[in-house]
């Protein structure tokens, strides 16, 4: 909401610099998001006066004006506008003068005539859209003055974010009022003009069937007005502010809305029929709003209407015909309370925001609503002509929450405060509208009518504290019980010291995408208001998301990527839905480029594989990988399950070529998932003493059968070895030249140790037999040495 | 001439001529050669010495002293040699073995961890350590949990200010629809509706995850991360919550920033306040980061509104509580100085690299 300083001070002699003043209104918790000097681009737009008017010798169309300025020659200024006269007075943008509209006036010849300047239109000063011709301003304005500093358009205006629960300062009066209470200057209302009322003019029908929505209308008709243009004042007032102006009346309810906060509502009297009703809608009733949109409505939309449809939207938007125009002659003017629950749940169903729908929806001052049905009709009546009727009402002000009294305990608000309230700061309570009574502990507060945010003590602490100022309440630490402290989740940590670059991804990904790794199954979790297409279902798979990232940096030039990311996953289950916590990895590309030291090599299954390893021997756990050619999405042959204990906790392996070719990768891809919550706790380790006496090595190779696994080698080795085996592993891996079609030779190599002694010849020659003869006799294998 | 003379004139040629030769000798090979023909059981002194039986017995020791002396002298000039050679072969050894240092060092680009992460932990950390229990809780959420029991019900302004996402045909056990949390704060009420199932307060939490907004522009993703933190007991005072604040906020910045805290609104607490750092790249003076103000909005905070401490079945007579929610980019742009949010999600490993360093 746009301020100006200068309508401030209508209410209240505000004499502090605007700096100070954007600071109070910060303290008082009037967010300022800036504070503008408009209209300084009019700086050299003085008030000049015609004294000669002559046809262009050259231009039909064109004027010749000698124009008084105030200095000692008038200008001589070419124009084309043909609404003026020898005698008006008129903006002059004088040679170096910046519009709006970014011209720059410099000396020119038109049509062979130089012209010493512009006269200006509405349109050219920034104040209008468009204009017809030149603005002329008002016999009294004195020639040479600024235009800006006459139409008063130079000026602080504060841009401001009113907080929700402050309905009652979304208008000039209200901030006006925090302000003087603040630094105890006079406040004043604008008084409550007396009205005549011409009796010959009916006061109009009203019935109001739904109270609780509408515990207050007021309504009155006047007759006989032209509709014109409001005054400049006004006009430039509304711009000020932010708004256009539309037509006077309009204009006019605008203004006081701005001013009081009470948003009114003026029909146009002559396409009523009968009398108005305030009523719920019916289900399906037609309504033709403003906005142009043709609404059906509920049971329940809280609506204007007469006998023949529905003229408005209570407190949200009128329709589309039944609004005042130049052409209307007869109002029917309104004023309500309506419930702001009620216009803030229609308004959210039709997805409507209006200046009176926001006001309402925060709560408006039910004292207001007479006093600005009066100074509307005042208004109307003195700039457009119109007599005005009785003004009929339903339901009364005081019936509305207000007057609401509080009490509240002293010692505690200063216990939720954490500062001493000072007495000092009752008064300033009062300035704002409250009653407050102390009387020991007890303080008593009357709430004022405009104050709907305020029903409980801790409002009034809230209160309490705007005055005393946040700045003034200490920092102090609270007791904190010692417990055992919470350590972070470090999962990540190991991952990045191996390498991996953690990334972050979208928890929604395209509904392609997700296919891509989880079956078509009803499990997909999808928005019903995604952002785009590439944001549609909850992710089942971190997969996706780490293959775009992978394509988005290969694109950028680098040869390899090892991404990780941590999050978690979503899955609809019978009874509801599953977030589960995964580890996914990425590797793609080189991991190793072409070095001084080494030749370029790029990513494979086991790269990845011992990353996975490393990172669960790092939790303290170990995992087997056991071959699975069906997992969705990863290439047969190169695909694994991944078990800690017997449980199955991720999985690993090659992107299918086709999926990785879709994201645009044509390097093989690996990437890996453990699911964090399937794990179990891994073991701190335990102190084993070293061993004392050395140990023996000794390596075998046989020739296999291809096809016949690592692991089950190493079991079959870990079984026949006895108890001097201490480790065994696959040393070395051949097939080809040497080695017939269908067999692979794999050597073994086996570290044989005992804790009390060396062992001799014949231990190590004992265990070498028993896993000879048991990996023979297991496998179709022969030694080879 | 005596055998004396002419052993004498023996040993002193052998010495000449072994001195010589030890002095040539061109590797430890070739000296070690020279040692066994020199002085070897069957070596040239050896065989001089056969002579020494055929003296009389009062020339013996005279020659005998004579013969240690050469063997000292011999002895000498051998170990001069190998030292010699020694040195020579260590020198030749590290010329052989002389590297390139400036060459580049064999190693595997490093990993990073995403400054967001980064952020999120050392935030957890700071209040960890200050006795906050570390919570979490589902980003798939009810209405219940993210607006209802926190005082914002259905109509309120607040509400549709959130700009939430919806699912499709989901559904809590009541029947209402499920959403994204737009905020951590739900995380306040499933942790205290936990403490009141088997006690009471106090209770002092810190929750980080993930949330979901429907807005989508420079300034905004669509899913970002929030950390929040509340405390309830007996006393608890917004003296305390500016504490608690002044503590994180130095800590995080690892320097001492003057905050501000303006009044606000928030449904879930009362008072609200607005916190301010002073502005960290023109230290308060006015830049147009912080639009001239000098101070930068990092968070919202307040006391926890009764309602929602009487939701969860607190008795907000007896007990009371703060809370806040940090918003982790905000925060870890302006320590980092990082101009621009759409960089954390846009994970270009350049970016991750150096930010993560
Ligand atoms: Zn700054």
């Amino acid at each position: 909401m746009k301020l100006p300083l200068s309508w401030l001070k209508e209410h209240t002699p505000l004499n502090a610099p605007v700096a100070e003043i954007a600071d109070t209104l910060i303290r008082l918790g009037h967010e300022v998001e800036g504070v503008e000097s408009p209209r300084a681009d009019v700086k050299g737009v003085r008030v000049g006066q015609i004294q000669s008017m002559q046809p262009h010798p050259d231009a039909d169309k064109l004027k010749l004006l000698k124009v008084d300025i105030g200095e000692a020659e008038p200008l001589v200024i070419v124009c084309g506008a043909s609404n003026m006269g020898e005698g008006d007075k008129v903006p002059v943008a004088t040679i170096g003068t910046s519009l709006p509209n970014g011209m720059k006036i410099k000396k020119g010849k038109i049509r062979g005539q130089t012209s010493f300047g512009m006269c200006c239109s509405e349109a050219e000063l920034g104040l209008a859209e468009d204009a017809a011709g030149l603005l002329i301003l008002p016999s009294d304005a004195p020639v040479g003055a600024e235009v800006g500093d006459y139409l008063e358009l130079e000026e602080a205006v504060f841009d401001l974010s009113i907080t929700p629960n402050r309905g009652d300062c979304m208008n000039a009066r209200g901030i006006a009022r925090d302000l003087a209470a603040d630094a105890d200057l006079p406040f004043s209302d604008v008084p409550c003009p007396d009205v005549s009322v011409d009796a010959g003019i009916a006061s109009p029908a009203i019935s109001v069937s739904a109270e609780d929505d509408c515990p207050l209308y007021m309504a009155r008709r006047i007759e006989g007005v032209r509709v014109g243009d409001s005054p400049l004042w006004l006009q430039g007032r509304l711009l000020a502010a932010g708004q256009r102006p539309v037509n006077g009346v309009v204009d006019v309810l605008n203004y006081l809305m701005l001013d009081l906060g009470q948003p009114m509502h003026a029909f146009d009297a002559g396409t009523l029929k009968g009398g108005v009703c305030i009523r719920s809608a019916t289900e399906g009733e037609a309504f033709a709003a403003l906005d142009g949109r043709e609404l059906k409505l509920s049971d329940g939309d809280l609506v204007v209407a007469d006998s023949s449809s529905v003229l408005a939207l209570a407190g949200i938007m009128g329709s589309l015909h039944s609004g005042v125009t130049e052409f209307t002659a007869d109002i029917l003017l309104e004023s309500a309370f309506f419930r702001p629950a009620r216009v803030s749940t229609t308004r959210r169903i039709y997805a409507m925001v209006s200046e009176a729908s926001m006001r309402f929806e925060r709560g408006v001052d039910p004292a207001m609503v007479a006093v600005a049905m009066q100074r509307a009709t005042a208004m109307i009546t003195e700039l457009f002509g119109g007599k005005a009727g009785e003004v009929s009402i339903s339901g009364a002000a005081d019936s509305i929450q207000g007057g609401q009294s509080l009490s509240c305990s002293l010692k505690r608000l200063q216990t939720r405060l954490g500062v001493e309230i000072p007495a000092s700061c009752d008064a300033v309570l009062s300035r704002m509208g409250f009653d407050v009574r102390r009387d020991g502990d007890r303080i008593d507060v009357t709430v004022p009518s405009y104050r709907h945010d305020i029903s409980i003590p801790e409002d009034i602490s809230e209160e309490y504290a705007r005055v005393i100022g946040f700045d003034a309440i200490p920092a102090t630490m609270p007791q904190l019980d010692i417990t055992r402290p919470d350590i972070p989740d470090a999962s990540i940590a190991s991952a990045v010291a191996d390498g991996f670059v953690q990334v972050i991804t979208y928890a929604f990904i395209p509904r392609n995408e997700q296919r891509l790794f989880a079956e078509a199954d009803g499990a997909d979790i999808e928005l019903a208001n995604p952002l785009s297409d590439a944001m549609t279902v909850m992710r089942r798979s971190i997969w996706p998301g780490l293959l775009n990232i992978a394509r988005h940096n290969l694109n950028r030039q680098q040869a390899g990527v090892a991404l990780v990311e941590q999050g978690r996953t979503y899955v609809r289950t019978a009874g509801g839905h599953d977030e589960n916590n995964l580890m996914a990895w990425l590797m793609t590309g080189e991991v190793q480029r072409d070095d001084w030291f080494a030749a370029a090599r790029q990513a494979d299954f086991f790269d990845l594989k011992g990353a996975v390893e490393a990172w669960l021997q790092n939790r303290g756990l170990s995992a087997r990988f056991v071959a699975d050619d069906k997992v969705r999405g990863l290439q047969p042959g190169q695909s694994a399950q991944v078990l800690v204990g017997r449980g199955i906790v991720g999985r690993i392996g090659k992107v299918d070529a086709g999926i990785a070719d879709a994201f645009d990768i044509e390097v093989p891809v690996f990437v890996a998932e453990i699911n964090l919550d399937a794990l179990p706790e891994g073991k701190a380790p335990k102190f084993a003493p070293l061993a004392e006496f050395p140990g023996v090595e000794r390596d075998l190779v046989f020739l296999f059968d291809r096809g016949t696994q690592a692991e089950d080698i190493l079991q079959a080795v870990r079984k026949a070895g006895g108890r001097f085996l201490t480790e065994a592993r696959i040393f070395d891996l051949y097939e080809g030249q040497g080695v017939s079609e269908g067999k692979i030779s794999l050597g073994v190599r086996f570290m044989l140790q005992a804790a009390d002694r060396t062992l001799t010849q014949e231990d190590s020659d004992a265990a070498m037999n028993a896993i000879t003869e048991a990996i023979e006799k297991r496998f179709s294998a022969t030694l080879r040495g | 001439m005596s055998g004396i003379d002419a052993l004498n004139e023996q040993l002193s040629g052998l010495q000449d001529a072994a001195v010589k030769a030890f002095a040539a000798a061109a590797d430890p090979a070739a000296l070690e050669q020279l040692r066994v023909s020199y002085l070897g059981k069957k070596g040239a002194l050896t065989e001089v010495l056969k002579g020494v039986g055929k003296l009389p017995p009062e020339d013996r020791p005279v020659i005998g002293q004579k013969v240690n002396a050469v063997k000292q002298a011999l002895a000498d000039a051998w170990q001069a040699t190998s030292e010699k050679l020694e040195s020579e072969a260590v020198s030749l050894r590290i010329e052989a073995e002389r590297v390139d240092v400036t060459l580049a060092g064999r190693r595997r680009d490093s990993g990073a961890m995403h400054p967001v992460h980064k952020g999120l932990q050392e935030m957890t950390a700071i209040f960890s350590q200050m006795g906050f229990s570390i919570a979490e809780g589902p980003e798939i959420e009810d209405e219940f949990h993210n607006f209802d029991a926190l005082n914002i019900p259905l109509e309120h302004p607040a509400r549709a200010m959130h700009d939430t996402f919806f699912l499709n045909d989901m559904s809590n056990e009541k029947g209402e629809p499920m959403l994204l949390r737009t905020h951590t704060s739900p995380v306040q009420i499933r942790a205290m509706q936990r403490c009141m199932e088997d006690g009471e307060p106090p209770l002092a939490i810190v929750a980080p995850g993930r949330v979901y907004r429907c807005d989508y522009d420079v300034t905004h993703s669509p899913m970002f991360h929030q950390v929040e933190v509340f405390k309830v007991d007996r006393n608890v005072s917004l003296a305390h919550l500016k504490g608690v604040l002044q503590h994180f906020l130095s800590a995080y910045f690892e320097k001492d920033v003057p905050i501000r805290l303006r009044p606000h609104y928030f449904p879930f607490t009362e008072p609200s306040a607005e916190v301010d750092i002073g502005c960290v790249f023109c230290k308060g003076s006015g830049c147009r980061i912080c639009k001239n103000s000098g101070w930068l909005e990092v968070l919202g905070s307040g006391m926890i509104h009764p309602n929602v401490l009487a939701s969860v079945g607190i008795d907000a007579e007896e007990y009371s509580g703060f809370a806040f929610g940090l918003g982790v980019e905000r925060l870890v742009m302006l320590k980092h100085g990082i101009p621009d949010l759409r960089l954390f999600f846009e994970n270009d490993v350049r970016f991750l690299r150096r930010m993560g360093a």
